[in-house]
């Protein structure tokens, strides 16, 4: 990505005044210039769900992991992130009117894909579904009752049983079951709320 | 499990283009909106002050109503 291409991105992203919008492209730039350089980052939790639901529900900062083993030396990191006109680091960047946080690598237990978005500067990989859902129903149970995560699980599990999301509810099912969850019933008695609500069957029962 | 096929879906493999991304935005909002309130953003979190230093007051800038998508 030439320096060219970078400002006007740079421009359009600062410019933007829809929060997903901005993640989205924010996410798409950064990306890019961290696959320049043999980095792959993902885009995770909240700021993942924003992209994949439109939920309304992510704040004014980008949660970003690295997929690949290692990330950028401290250096090199302050310097892909300056050519965006970023300001702090080494972890975390105020960009084009917002923040970017880098927090190290990816976890995800999922067997499946990274879901892929084509981003106007590029490609974007946003968290699995699977391991979202299962961590948000666990996060609005335990250490305790989290309205606002039973909310976020609801939008995610309602998109998806929408078919508007793609998901392997057999892997769905197995993660649940992982000895780092173990919360099965919790993400089957939730998802077939939200199954009730909009009327659709609940595929974590057939399985 | 479909409801609206017509609606582009963010897929297990493959990527989805920018336009069909933009395409699915209303519909996915509304799919939320079945289930939640329409914003359900946290009233505080952890990056309160950075955010509403920068968001004049708010934790981020105001989401795009569901019928501008």
């Amino acid at each position: 990505m030439d320096n060219k291409k970078i400002r006007a991105a740079l421009a359009e992203i600062s410019a933007e005044g829809d929060p997903t919008l901005k993640s989205l492209k924010l996410a798409s730039v950064c990306s890019s210039l961290w696959a320049e350089r043999g980095i792959q980052l993902v885009v995770v939790g909240g700021s993942a769900i924003e992209i994949l639901t439109e939920g309304a529900y992510t704040s004014g900062d980008l949660d970003m992991c690295h997929s690949t083993a290692a990330t950028l030396p401290i250096r090199q990191r302050q310097e892909v992130m300056g050519l965006l006109g970023a300001k702090g680091g080494p972890r975390n960047w105020q960009v084009a009117g917002m923040y970017v946080d880098l927090l190290g690598p990816v976890e995800s237990f999922a067997r499946t894909p990274f879901r892929r978005v084509q981003g106007p500067f590029g490609e974007v990989l946003l968290m699995k579904p699977e391991d979202l859902l299962v961590e948000r129903v666990l996060v609005s149970t335990y250490p305790e009752r989290n309205e606002t995560a039973r909310k976020c699980s609801k939008i995610l599990i309602a998109v998806i049983l929408r078919g508007q999301i793609g998901v392997d509810w057999a892997e769905v099912k197995r993660l649940a079951n992982l000895p780092e969850y173990r919360n099965l019933p919790e993400c089957k008695k939730l998802v077939q709320e939200v199954a009730d609500e909009i009327k659709l069957k609940s595929p974590l029962h057939s399985h | 499990m479909r409801s609206n096929s017509k609606v582009p879906c963010i897929p297990i493999e493959g990527c989805l283009s920018y336009e069909d991304w933009l395409k699915g935005r209303r519909a996915r909002r509304e799919s939320s909106n079945l289930v939640a309130p329409s914003i359900i953003r946290r009233k505080t979190g952890p990056h309160d002050r950075r955010l509403k230093k920068l968001f004049k007051g708010k934790r981020g800038l105001p989401f795009t109503r569901t019928e501008n998508l």
